[in-house]
């Protein structure tokens, strides 16, 4: 792969991450760099063509991303379209986004990410990212690397001219696909407009059109919205995750919009089961729901002691 | 600051004087005829409004509430020669005190000085054995403050409380039996289940009806000697000069101005510690809406015998017999409900929902105080204190969870969690490694409470502002003092320079009662400091900001005002002085992150 340092064999870093094993900070340099590079050149609406296998909030829960391999298939056997929210909340961020990215530059058309609320530099700085980043680096430049990188993830992707995928939701002042296109997205989310709508909204079945979010950034939208912009881009479907699910995804609206959910007993308590969607090859929608992944306590606290002794314990400085 | 407290006749063997602590002021309705309530209302509505709550009288107000409460439930020496006022330890106790000599000790402890403790937790083997000779024996025992016993569904059984406590706990009752007017909704569903929603609405009908059946007298008095149609011209100055100079909205001002009585602006806290109907979630701002909810019974002179009270019992009621009752509650609603943990930082934060039973908890079995008037400890544990790292053994969680309200908290996320403590609950499993007992998880609690739930406009966005909690500048407030975590309030970064200037949400954002947003939005964050541009965050001195040694710091002079913990003679001053470190964030300082967690090398770094 031209530009990635000669020392960086992405094979390699890719069987590492499926071990959970970290990569080193120079390495998550050169991978962030030349990630970016491809990044670039994506359109802020990627056309890809179904089958596809469709990833709602993984949230750095990283035994379940392997679950979810274990289930759809790995790469590049599998195509895979991920909807963003791959960090924050979980203990595993870092192992999470590492490895998605080492994916997507090793099979850049079978894997498609598209853009998060939490792949910004403010969400990751509340909400544990940041965190995990200097506790496991000693510093933030890894987090540095990856949230450079999140500028330049695309917004949205159309499968088969027919289901519009996006993180969030739809925007106000968004009738068509094209306005998505002129977007200038290279940057960090900004706090309201098009771009933050289109990772921050969420639908609500009660209401017909938009309304502001009690999440303080984007609206919520009902089903003459989501009608109009479907006709209007001659398209059948809407598909998007940032809503926790308990049955692991949501079908609404007439079967015109659908929610994705892919992190199971999400925050180790929501008993909740999450899913992917299947998206055949003529463009039939199959939701593949799961459970959280039955990992082994004994080896996960065979874990936690290494890293423990490795780490020398890590207080919150309110404590010290 | 504090009229009513008297200083305690002086120890015969302690030489040692302590100023007053603070205490929230009881307002007298006979001094303050006029007092006008106002329907509370939103103030905090962008980041940088953040920082003016943070200098407000109503900021000031909670500190100092957190704080009373928090010291009321460190354990006492009591001289028993002297006061002779030791009760006999009931039953329930004398099981406790069994059940832990027999669980014998393998950290025998040293005892504490002088002899030997009889009381509670303190008791064990060793008590037993002296316990003939301590009868003849002046001596001082340690008493500490263990939850009472609760019945199935029936409450405290053993405890005289005080009527005030009593009927709260019944209103808690009542709130709690609209549960079973609102069953589940079977049907499908996205998380939260929507019959919460029911029951909130329940809740809020019958509001007023419970808040006037059972608040205490002492807050139904004020009934009759304010609100009324007093005319404006005669009202406390303060809320007049407050809503002059922050001169909101003429809409805003009138909706203030409306004559409303002391329930309908209590009613506010009340509905607030109860969840979002609207967004089925529950979080640390709904729990803040409860305890100065209760708090406003407080300042209405609701609990009675405060005046004559010098060593806090009314606090430890409210509580032990309130504030945890309450708890309670509120996990039957997040179980019953599936309130949704959006707020939640995840691994991340403390826990998913509450904060204050580990402030309280860890103050629980904190090092004994031999004064009133003595600040609470930084360090140190009562002697036969469970240990911090019991918290990862579920046999011992499950024993403890019913005496000590960190370990409640504790128990409910073992009820609720799957997985190991050390991977669901990174914080809590690093701070049960703290070897200098529990005063100092109380200290880096409540400063932790400070930085991550009173600073972060998620939480206290929704936290409403009247008569008794003002939105008023605290005029003693003025001197900044600089804490890193106040600097972790997301500012755009250098890609994204071009939107500094737009940080804050949108102002009509629509305000419902207190309480976490799904992810909030990350601008709305807080005070919106630009480090870059070298702006220090204005900080009030709190009474959060305890002296962690020599801290010759900004602010010194206001912390003292409010430093209960301080060391009489000690050196005073915000545990954070000085300006930020110089960081090479571009263009945001992420304090919080950088600083929270000690500097680790990486693993294959061996």
């Amino acid at each position: 792969m031209p530009g990635l340092p000669p020392s960086v064999d992405l094979d390699e870093c890719i069987s590492r991450l499926y071990k959970k094993e970290l990569l080193a900070e120079s390495v998550i340099e050169a991978i962030c760099a030349k990630t970016k590079e491809l990044l670039m050149r994506e359109s802020n609406v990627v056309h890809v063509r179904a089958p596809v296998t469709v990833v709602g909030d993984i949230h750095g829960q990283f035994y379940d991303l392997i679950e979810i391999f274990r289930i759809g298939g790995y790469c590049p056997d599998t195509n895979y379209l991920f909807l963003g929210d791959y960090v924050d909340r979980g203990m595993f961020s870092v192992e999470t986004i590492s490895l998605l990215v080492c994916l997507k530059l090793r099979y850049p058309n079978r894997v498609h990410l598209i853009r998060g609320n939490h792949e910004s530099r403010g969400v990751t700085q509340s909400y544990g990212f940041y965190t995990e980043c200097s506790r496991k680096y000693g510093n933030a430049n890894v987090w540095h690397y990856f949230t450079d990188m999140f500028d330049f993830l695309t917004l949205s992707v159309v499968i088969n001219d027919q289901i519009f995928c996006v993180h969030g939701g739809l925007s106000p002042s968004i009738h068509s696909i094209d306005q998505i296109k002129v977007i200038d997205r290279f940057r960090e989310i900004p706090h309201e407009g098009p771009m933050a709508d289109l990772v921050w909204s969420d639908p609500d079945p009660d209401r017909d059109e938009f309304s502001l979010s009690p999440r303080g950034a984007g609206y919520t939208f009902g089903a003459q919205v989501v009608k109009k912009f479907l006709a209007v881009n001659n398209m059948n479907h809407i598909l998007r995750a940032h809503q926790l699910c308990q049955e692991g995804y949501q079908v609404l609206y007439d079967d015109r919009l659908s929610t994705v959910w892919s992190a199971p007993n999400y925050c180790y308590r929501c008993g909740n089961m999450a899913s992917v969607l299947e998206v055949s090859d003529t463009g039939e929608r199959f939701f593949n729901v799961f459970a959280a992944a039955p990992e082994n306590d004994a080896v996960k606290d065979q874990q936690m002691n290494q890293d423990k002794s490795a780490e020398g314990g890590a207080l919150p400085d309110y404590f010290l | 600051m504090d009229p009513t407290s008297k200083r305690p006749p002086p120890a015969a063997s302690s030489s040692t004087t302590y100023p007053p602590l603070p205490k929230l002021e009881i307002l007298n309705p006979s001094a303050l005829p006029s007092h006008r309530f106002l329907r509370p209302a939103k103030r905090i509505n962008e980041g940088p409004d953040v920082s003016h709550f943070l200098t407000s009288k109503a900021y000031r107000d909670i500190g100092v509430w957190i704080l009373q409460l928090n010291h009321a439930l460190v354990p006492r020496i009591i001289k028993k020669s002297t006061t002779a006022s030791t009760s006999e330890p009931t039953k329930d106790e004398q099981q406790r005190r069994q059940q832990k000599a027999e669980e014998a000790n393998e950290q025998q402890q040293p005892p504490p000085p002088p002899p030997p403790p009889t009381y509670a937790l303190a008791a064990k083997l060793q008590s037993l054995r002296k316990k003939k000779d301590e009868q003849q024996q002046p001596t001082e025992e340690i008493k500490t403050f263990p939850l009472p016993r609760y019945r199935d569904g029936e409450g405290v059984d053993h405890q005289e409380e005080p009527e005030s406590i009593k009927k709260l706990q019944r209103l808690l009752k009542k709130v709690e039996a609209i549960i079973d007017e609102a069953p589940p909704d079977p049907g499908p569903r996205r998380f939260g289940n929507v019959s919460f929603r029911t029951w909130f609405k329940l809740l809020e009908e019958r509001a007023d009806g419970l808040l006037r059946e059972y608040l205490p007298d002492g807050v139904l008095r004020w009934e009759q000697s304010a609100g009324g149609e007093k005319k404006e011209e005669e009202e406390g100055t303060e809320t007049e000069t407050e809503t002059e100079t922050e001169g909101d909205s003429d809409k805003k001002t009138n909706e203030q101005k409306q004559v409303v009585g002391p329930l309908e602006e209590l009613k506010a806290y009340f509905l607030g510690g109860f969840g979002s109907a609207q967004r089925l979630d529950y979080g640390t701002g709904h729990e803040l809406s409860f305890i100065m909810f209760l708090g406003g019974l407080w300042k209405l002179g609701g609990f009675e015998g405060e005046e004559k009270d010098e060593d806090r019992e009314v606090e430890r009621r409210i509580v032990l017999g309130v504030v945890e009752p309450y708890l309670r509650v509120i996990r039957r609603l997040i179980l019953t409900y599936t309130l949704e943990p959006a707020g939640s930082h995840g691994v991340w934060g403390l826990d998913d929902h509450s904060f204050v039973p580990y402030i309280f908890g860890s103050a629980q079995y904190t090092r004994p105080i031999s004064s009133p008037n003595e600040p609470t400890p930084l360090e140190g544990s009562v002697p036969n204190a469970s240990k911090p790292s019991d918290i990862t053994k579920p046999t011992a969680v499950e024993r403890y969870r019913t005496e000590n309200m960190y370990f409640s908290a504790i128990g409910f996320i073992y009820d609720v969690k799957k997985g190991p403590f050390w991977e669901h609950s990174p914080i809590l499993f690093d701070v049960s490694g703290i070897k200098d007992g529990w005063g100092k998880i109380n200290k880096g609690m409540i400063k932790m409470y400070n930085a991550e739930v009173l600073s972060k406009f998620p939480v206290v966005q929704h936290f409403p502002f009247g008569s008794l909690f003002q939105w008023e500048k605290d005029p003693e407030a003025g001197v900044p003092a600089q804490s890193v975590h106040m600097q972790n309030q997301p500012v755009a970064s250098a890609a994204s320079a071009a939107v500094t200037g737009g940080v804050g949400i949108p102002t009509e954002r629509p305000s419902g009662p207190g309480g976490v947003t799904g992810t909030a939005a990350p601008w709305a964050q807080a005070p919106a400091q630009a480090p870059g541009a070298g702006m220090a965050p204005p900080m009030t001195a709190t009474p959060w900001a305890r002296s962690t040694g020599a801290g010759a710091g900004v602010g010194s002079s206001a912390a003292n005002r409010f430093t209960p913990f301080k060391p009489a003679g000690g050196p005073g001053g915000a545990p954070h002085t000085g300006p930020p470190p110089p960081e090479s964030f571009p263009g945001g300082t992420p304090g919080t992150a950088s600083n929270q967690f000690a500097v680790t090398k990486a693993p294959w770094a061996k």
